[in-house]
């Protein structure tokens, strides 16, 4: 073990354990206590964290109150660190932690909600990318045999999330306008999460939608895409569906049949 | 069955589809320029946008669920569709109101 792994490995471990000494090694400028030092150090930590997450939740956080959260979010930092120096990536595991931490199981939607909030830090912080202009897409329209062929890239920032409850109907009564009239908790609810501009969207989708984008999104054709939202659901629109998309951007390569890959 | 499905993935469904879209879009570009409206008596408290009556910092300082003399933008024509509980007419109004 090199010297600094021998002074880092009892440090980092001393951050998640309150009732140990302050690892060896400490020395302060002042020759003040080392040990109450480092409580300050351990706590900002913790609660330096429990903000990130806080900021990332916050309807979560609105579900359970704020001392149930912070109870919640202390115990998954002390499961489950930080990996990466980068804040905005703390949180991925959250909703799973969130699945089967007992205390929450009362809230069968909670993990989803969560779910749909870490899809909207993420959809934030993914990168640009141009859509494709209206011209290229009406340009399309010259070459119709093409089209089943034809495969989707879409924007890096947009993800779908399926749930058996109502997670956007939560998400959108934490929104700040009025509350609805009747929410029927267990009505199964998809979302379409996407950065437009420097928006974030939760557009409420149907569910033979979010199965065409999520085949999109894995490279399958328009054609084989649209036959399988066709058949989970004959309603399935898909004029509405790429108008959304062109309309808010998410489109940003169309790849017809045997072009290469950008 | 087969045969419904197999009509809409053909190239003519696909293009008048994507056709439709397009078209869609061109108009509602049009439709969408931030047409909104300032409602009176929706906001929940701390979540109007602005005005809420003096000594008070305006956005987010209303004291109570839907007062009266708080608003909230929102889509317009949606004002007067959207419940407030101390609204007389039971909806939110276009102008500040006395709460009942």
């Amino acid at each position: 073990m090199s010297a600094a792994a021998a002074f880092f490995a009892p440090f980092a471990a001393g951050l998640r354990a309150p009732n140990r000494p302050a690892p060896p090694g400490l020395t302060t400028w002042n020759d003040s206590d080392p040990g109450v030092r480092f409580d300050v150090y351990r706590n900002n930590v913790v609660v330096s964290l429990v903000g990130a997450l806080a900021d990332g939740f916050p309807v979560t956080q609105s579900l359970v109150g704020e001392d149930f959260f912070l109870w919640m979010a202390r115990e998954y930092i002390l499961a489950e660190p930080p990996r990466s120096p980068v804040l905005a990536e703390y949180g991925d595991s959250f909703p799973a932690f969130i699945a089967g931490f007992e205390p929450a199981a009362g809230l069968a939607y909670l993990p989803d909600v969560a779910r749909l909030e870490r899809l909207r830090v993420r959809a934030y912080h993914a990168a640009d990318a141009e859509a494709v202009s209206t011209a290229l897409l009406t340009s399309q329209l010259q070459r119709p045999e093409q089209l089943p062929g034809t495969r989707l890239q879409l924007h890096p920032s947009l993800s779908l999330l399926s749930s058996s409850h109502a997670v956007v109907s939560i998400w959108a009564a934490h929104q700040g306008a009025a509350p609805p009239r009747a929410l029927e908790v267990e009505r199964q609810e998809s979302a379409l999460v996407l950065r437009s501009g420097d928006d974030v969207l939760i557009l409420p989708t149907p569910p033979a939608t979010a199965a065409f984008l999520s085949l999109l999104k894995t490279g399958a054709t328009l054609g084989d895409a649209t036959a399988a939202a066709l058949e989970s659901a004959p309603d399935f629109d898909l004029t509405q569906c790429l108008a959304s998309l062109i309309r808010h951007g998410a489109i940003v390569a169309w790849q017809p049949p045997g072009d290469p890959a950008p | 069955m087969t045969q419904s499905r197999a009509i809409p993935t053909t190239a003519a469904a696909l293009a008048l589809a994507l056709g439709s879209a397009i078209t869609l879009i061109d108009t509602a570009v049009a439709a969408e320029s931030g047409e909104m409206e300032k409602c009176f008596g929706v906001a929940l408290k701390g979540k109007n946008d602005c005005a809420a009556g003096p000594g008070t910092s305006c956005a987010g300082s209303s004291k109570v669920d839907h007062q009266a003399n708080a608003w909230k933008l929102v889509p317009k024509g949606t004002c007067e569709q959207t419940a407030s509980t101390t609204s007389p007419t039971g909806y939110g109004q276009l102008m500040a109101f006395k709460a009942q």
